[in-house]
């Protein structure tokens, strides 16, 4: 039997009068990796942020690592993680203080050792002693990483990771999230336009369309029920 | 809790000192406040256009003590909004960092930017015009904590508006210590004011510092129902401007406020 990192119950979210998520429930497997699809609007952005806690649902419920995002939240955000290159980390301090800044706030014990560990995985050694604000879009996405990896997150949150990268240092970035991800046996929950990307990485996928999920499931099985030969046809025939 | 705490506070020195044009910025105003105001005493006096003596001393120590209010106002804002022009809430919130914990990491920032700011000009000032801050013995600690208490309140309210209600109120925290300048008596007594102004600066606990100042310099007496008056006030207004700055926060996330808030 499966067991679930997250499980979205009956979720709503309303902005005003505008329903954004509309009754959506789905879960997330262990030990997995799980793409969001979505067209502008979508409400992908939106969902990210209520399993973050950022946004507070208008109803339904969140359960993450078996514990309720509502009464369990400060419990729930020391195991996971998130990454986006529309966020940033803070542009005065440099990455080495950025990533001492946030393993403190992680609560990481011996975290210069894991952080060294990590820098020179992702071959960053040489941007430590640079101003975060000075760095390129592809070095603050490996930075931006690192951060979402120092506390070793039991699931991963990635907003569109690759986006405005060149095509060597996207493939290094993929390859290196599935390593992780093997390594960890965490889970990845992954929204992305890039859809050759979400093919090859991810297992599951959940596809929103105007704040419901219009497709959910075993992306091999969703393309053979649909006949469909590639993710791009089905989000184009779905989304 | 201490370790988030203590990230937050060498985050927040790091901006604050770590470059000098910063650290600069941090002790000029108050050191040219303080030359600007003593030679002006010190013309009124040669010229005797002042009808008392000690008045030296009692408009250099006002100045300095609006600054505390002043200094730790913005040293409170100007750590949060730090926050928002480097568009970092959505990692710290994300973060397990509690309400408290930040409330707490902005007090003892701003605290400590308000001592370092405010040194050089008390120095500058004793050097100058043999000036003593010190005259004001124990109640010096006293007005210095409640008059930085008075400035927190007013950041955690500026602070709360703006993440909010966005950019348009950022202007507030450098305006709003204006307003309550004429109200606050630091220069003059509650009394030259006219009626209405002076039933309006009743309200707030600046009036009594400084009112308890003059008293304790002129006539070197205390007045106690003052002072309890301060503490009463500010304890009131602290707690209900963090409860507001919290309350905002979670105003905040419910409308969905915390992803992508920045320049």
């Amino acid at each position: 039997m499966n067991s679930f990192v997250v499980k979205v119950s009956n979720l709503v979210k309303t902005f005003e009068t505008k329903k954004i998520i509309k009754n959506i429930s789905f879960n997330v497997n262990e030990n997995s990796v799980t793409g969001v699809l979505g067209k502008n609007g979508a409400g992908k952005t939106t969902l990210l942020g209520m399993l973050m806690g950022l946004i507070s649902p208008s109803s339904g419920n969140i359960e993450i690592l078996g514990k309720n995002l509502f009464f369990k939240k400060n419990e729930i955000l020391k195991d996971i993680n998130f990454q986006s290159p529309y966020i940033d980390l803070p542009k005065k301090m440099t990455v080495e203080q950025n990533l001492f800044f946030y393993s403190r706030l992680y609560g990481i014990k011996k975290f210069k050792d894991i952080i060294y560990d990590l820098v020179k995985k992702l071959k960053m050694s040489d941007l430590m002693k640079k101003n975060y604000g000075s760095l390129s879009a592809g070095q603050k996405t490996k930075v931006n990483l690192c951060k979402a990896l120092i506390n070793n997150p039991k699931l991963l949150l990635l907003d569109e990771p690759t986006a405005s990268l060149d095509p060597e240092t996207s493939i290094f970035i993929r390859e290196f999230l599935l390593d992780y991800q093997k390594k960890n046996k965490s889970s990845i929950l992954i929204t992305s336009h890039n859809l050759e990307e979400i093919q090859s990485i991810c297992s599951k996928i959940i596809l929103l369309k105007l704040g419901r999920i219009a497709s959910n499931g075993n992306l091999n099985e969703l393309l053979k029920t649909n006949n469909y030969s590639s993710l791009k046809d089905f989000f184009l025939g779905q989304g | 809790m201490f370790g988030r705490i203590l990230a937050l506070i060498i985050r927040y020195k790091t901006i604050s000192f770590g470059s000098f044009p910063r650290l600069l910025s941090i002790f000029y105003w108050p050191s040219v406040q303080i030359l600007f105001w003593g030679f002006f005493s010190n013309f009124l006096i040669e010229n005797n256009t002042t009808p008392f003596i000690g008045v030296l001393s009692i408009i250099l120590s006002a100045v300095v003590l609006w600054d505390v209010l002043f200094r730790g106002q913005l040293g409170l804002t100007m750590s949060f909004l730090e926050e928002i022009w480097s568009r970092n809430l959505t990692n710290l919130f994300i973060t397990p960092l509690r309400e408290y914990e930040l409330v707490f990491s902005l007090i003892i920032i701003s605290m400590l930017r308000t001592l370092i700011g405010l040194t050089p000009a008390i120095f500058l000032a004793n050097y100058f015009f043999d000036f003593h801050l010190f005259e004001l013995g124990f109640y010096l600690i006293f007005f210095f904590f409640n008059l930085i208490a008075i400035g927190w309140s007013i950041g955690f309210v500026v602070s709360g508006l703006v993440l909010r209600y966005g950019h348009s109120f950022e202007e507030l925290a450098w305006a709003i210590i204006f307003i309550l300048l004429p109200f606050s008596c630091v220069y003059y007594p509650l009394d030259s004011l006219p009626f209405m102004m002076q039933k309006i600066a009743q309200v707030f606990p600046p009036v009594y510092v400084f009112e308890s100042m003059r008293k304790i310099l002129i006539d070197n007496q205390v007045e106690f129902q003052q002072l309890y008056r301060i503490i009463i006030l500010n304890f009131t207004y602290l707690l209900l401007s963090i409860l507001f700055f919290i309350k905002m926060i979670s105003s905040s996330r419910k409308k969905g406020l915390l992803i992508n808030q920045g320049e």
